[in-house]
């Protein structure tokens, strides 16, 4: 019986990720990126609300990895495919771990877990949907002058400015990335017991 | 139609997770869900660097090369972030935020 519901929860999930796809490609007559486009985005702001809204958090954590991967689909599309690969590597494969293995150590079965949202759960709603229509209107009213081709880059002429330009901050996040590993380790190991 | 050719979608896009990741933010009680929604607006800001550097001619690379730094940022967030909740959830045995009232008293 249940895997029945599961079966037509996906479908009705297919459904509403697919449906924006096939609008824009046979309605609005437009190109295969624009559905690949609103495809990625509709599972990807799905996935997102899903994230923020729903009641076992491990769900919430495996519609993280939903969403991360779409929007390295999303970074695909606009060109930049080393940055998708990067977020693959970084966000799916790194910090979507150490999510659920917090979310698995902080899991207890004795605390009050039916309330999921805090009392300001309807102002914070409502600051939301402002910064979500203000930011909107904004990215649409702005003139942002001359603006080029969409152009896949290359490994390599990212790799060049990389190693040349920004070779300063290349080490520089090398240092922050082990005073993170340190500091995590420092923090999160127990007290008691001999050292 | 050019959905996917408009630098304007891909701006919208990264401000509708950035306000889903603001809600989580201040809407969640457990502090790892506020992390999960922390992650969730750096993507989005991220989104929007990488729009800017591929339709922008002067930032072509300069666009990924940041979005690569702030992915690496994002990830030492992320560790120290966790580990302090559970340092925190060691002492406390509570992963919600509103019990997290010792410094009130």
């Amino acid at each position: 019986m249940r895997a029945w519901l599961y079966l037509i929860a996906a479908g009705v999930a297919g459904a509403v990720v697919t449906t924006p796809a096939l609008a824009v490609f046979f309605l609005f007559g437009g190109s295969f990126d624009d559905a690949l486009f609103a495809a990625l985005t509709t599972l990807m702001l799905v996935a997102g609300l899903a994230v923020v809204t729903m009641r076992d958090i491990i769900r919430c954590g495996l519609a993280m990895i939903v969403c991360f991967l779409a929007l390295a689909g999303i970074y695909v599309v606009v060109g930049a495919p080393l940055v998708a690969a990067a977020q693959v590597l970084v966000y799916v494969g790194a910090i979507s771990v150490l999510v659920l293995f917090a979310i698995m150590l902080t899991q207890s079965k004795a605390g009050p877990s039916r309330l999921v949202f805090q009392t300001q759960r309807a102002p914070a709603a409502i600051a939301a949907l402002v910064l979500a229509v203000v930011v909107g209107l904004a990215a649409i009213s702005t003139d942002w002058g001359e603006l080029g081709q969409r152009v896949r880059l290359g490994t390599e002429v990212v790799a060049r400015v990389l190693f040349d330009e920004y070779v300063l901050a290349f080490e520089v996040v090398g240092v922050l990335l082990l005073a993170a590993v340190v500091g995590g380790v420092f923090l999160a190991k127990r007290e008691e017991g001999p050292r | 139609m050019g959905l996917a050719d408009s630098l304007d979608a891909y701006l919208v896009v990264a401000g509708l997770l950035f306000a889903i990741g603001t809600f989580g933010f201040l809407a969640r009680r457990n502090a790892i869900s506020m992390l999960m929604s922390i992650e969730l607006m750096l993507n989005a800001v991220n989104l929007a660097i990488v729009a800017f550097g591929s339709f922008v001619e002067s930032l072509r690379a300069d666009g990924s090369v940041i979005a690569i730094m702030v992915m690496a940022v994002a990830a030492a967030e992320a560790t120290v972030g966790l580990a302090l909740v559970i340092a925190i959830y060691r002492n406390r045995k509570t992963p919600l935020v509103d019990e997290y009232d010792a410094m009130r008293q």
